[in-house]
């Protein structure tokens, strides 16, 4: 397959807009995407879009959508959806399209919007339906199910209260650098415990908020990259993983797991981490840095195991040794994280990417990440689903 | 004369109701030997011939492996306590090799152990508008 390399990116900034559309959020990213590789939309040749799910049926076939505000050209366009992996899901395939010769241009483009009053299920209600079952029937939220398992973490490492207070202060620090975050504060580990506690053992600082955005990439044959940017980013590889039979965490939106210890925890993230690191022909100890999907401090442990950068249990000895902020060893989500940003489901993996292009160019600015030559992101998507890049300089 | 109050299971097909020991529903697989719960909520065994799955009714006893405290109203489509008081949901293992997610019964929510033994109740969810009982699984400490 052909070397890939990403020659644009830009993104609306991320917020709430009850105002706003999908097409509004979107085709500001894809404009300033364009504009980053200086391209207009009429020379783009086939794109990739997160589909929109919360309402209308044009959503679900929102890169046309878009197309229709930039230009109508006919192009191919698919539409992805894979939860809260769906961004980055998006950059794979428009990879395949570029990588395998199909065309030498390829835009990839994530966006959501939350829709008005969106709390928790956004389904029918539905007896066979699990992810019903566990709001109507048990009163059990997203933060609920993490909660169960950090408490886990804790009995058998020892994580505790003040671990999963730094993990959010360590965000900070970084989201307190990047002017395009939403939330600049830096917080201190006493401010994080005494947010009110949501989900006992997770407080509310340690959880990240839901928030609406879209970030858009162009993706081009290294070999004719130059031509539209002084400093391509090459795609070592795009890595996808969904679950493993015999993984023990309790699925967000299931009612049951496997016990014991037969695969790996979060285990589509293991497969798709382990997908790219072999695509691109490295391993985790030849990333510089990494944006891990922090919707709470428990997984911003985790996913350092999870993802081959700690042993199990070292987690919380390697964010206590500081080692996690920019200037350790491995500085974990220096963009700030979805900690300083919130989440925006299906745009979320393209934001991140935003962020590692910007620091492999080396313009970070105060939030550089020294030498950085490989950066790596990972989204995760509920009930199993998950996506993994890594890109270099 | 008080008209007595209806119970009823809030959904149908996942815990034997009525019953004075409740089972929770499950499926097995003896293709791969793989509990599910509910039933259709089914992951076989790379390699299983995915089946044939029989419906199954699982301890009724295990052990609490973690739990949390829900400190904030739960939305709709939960019928959330006004007032909210803050409840307990569990993780439990049972014999069979799973566990399984439920609200946490007779424990108050300080005094909540992992490790601790627990049986499986039906007791009420919420109370709907005509003063019936919409009921549901739980687990209290044995």
């Amino acid at each position: 397959m052909t070397e890939v390399a990403v020659i644009g990116v830009g993104f609306h900034p991320w917020g709430k807009f009850p105002d706003k559309t999908f097409v509004d959020l979107g085709v500001v990213a894809a404009m300033n995407a364009l504009k980053d590789a200086n391209m207009e939309w009429k020379d783009i040749p086939a794109a990739v879009a997160s589909e929109y799910v919360w309402g209308g049926t044009d959503g679900f076939n929102a890169g046309p959508a878009l197309a229709g505000h930039l230009g109508e050209t006919g192009i191919p366009i698919t539409n992805i959806f894979n939860m809260c992996a769906s961004a980055t899901s998006v950059v794979r395939s428009a990879y395949h399209v570029v990588a395998s010769g199909e065309r030498d241009i390829c835009l990839a483009i994530g966006l959501d919007v939350s829709p008005k009053g969106f709390f928790g299920f956004m389904g029918t209600p539905n007896p066979k339906d699990t992810d019903y079952l566990r709001w109507r029937v048990i009163g059990a939220t997203n933060p609920g199910y993490w909660a169960m398992e950090c408490r886990k973490r804790m009995e058998k490492y020892g994580t505790n209260a003040h671990h999963l207070a730094m993990a959010k202060v360590a965000c900070s620090k970084h989201g307190a650098l990047n002017p395009n975050a939403l939330f600049r504060k830096e917080y201190t580990e006493e401010e994080v415990l005494a947010s009110p506690m949501v989900c006992d053992p997770l407080h509310l600082y340690e959880i990240c908020a839901t928030r609406d955005g879209a970030a858009a990439a162009i993706l081009c044959r290294a070999d004719k990259a130059t031509k539209y940017n002084g400093k391509p980013i090459i795609i070592g590889g795009v890595g996808l993983g969904s679950s493993l039979y015999g993984d023990p965490t309790l699925r967000l939106g299931l009612l049951s797991a496997p016990a014991g210890d037969m695969a790996p925890l979060l285990s589509e993230s293991h497969m798709s981490a382990q997908m790219a690191y072999e695509l691109a022909g490295i391993g985790p100890e030849d990333i510089d840095f990494v944006e891990v999907p922090d919707n709470s401090s428990w997984h911003y442990l985790q996913y350092l195991e999870t993802m081959g950068f700690c042993g199990p249990g070292e987690a919380d000895r390697f964010l206590d040794e500081g080692q996690t902020l920019i200037g350790g060893k491995l500085p974990v989500c220096p963009s700030g994280g979805a900690s300083s940003f919130g989440e925006a489901l299906s745009a979320q993996g393209l934001l991140q990417i935003c962020d590692i292009v910007e620091q492999l160019r080396g313009q970070a600015g105060p939030r550089q990440v020294q030498g950085a030559k490989v950066g790596m992101g990972q989204t995760y998507g509920q009930l199993g689903n998950s996506a993994s890049i890594i890109l270099k300089v | 004369m008080e008209t007595k109050k209806k119970q009823y299971a809030e959904v149908e097909g996942l815990f034997t109701w009525p019953a004075d020991e409740p089972h929770l529903i499950g499926g097995l697989c003896k293709g791969c030997n793989t509990y599910f719960f509910p039933k259709f909520s089914i992951f076989h065994k790379p390699g299983c011939p995915q089946g044939p799955v029989e419906e199954v009714l699982l301890s009724r006893r295990g052990r609490l492996s973690s739990y949390t405290v829900q400190c904030f109203p739960v939305p709709p489509p939960f019928v959330s306590a006004d007032p909210f008081v803050p409840f307990a949901i569990g993780l439990v293992a049972l014999p069979e090799g799973i566990e399984v997610i439920g609200q946490l019964t007779g424990v108050s929510i300080e005094d909540v152990k992992t490790g601790t033994d627990v049986e499986l109740v039906v007791e009420k969810l919420y109370g709907d508008k005509d003063g019936n009982e919409a009921m549901t699984w739980k687990f209290r400490p044995v």
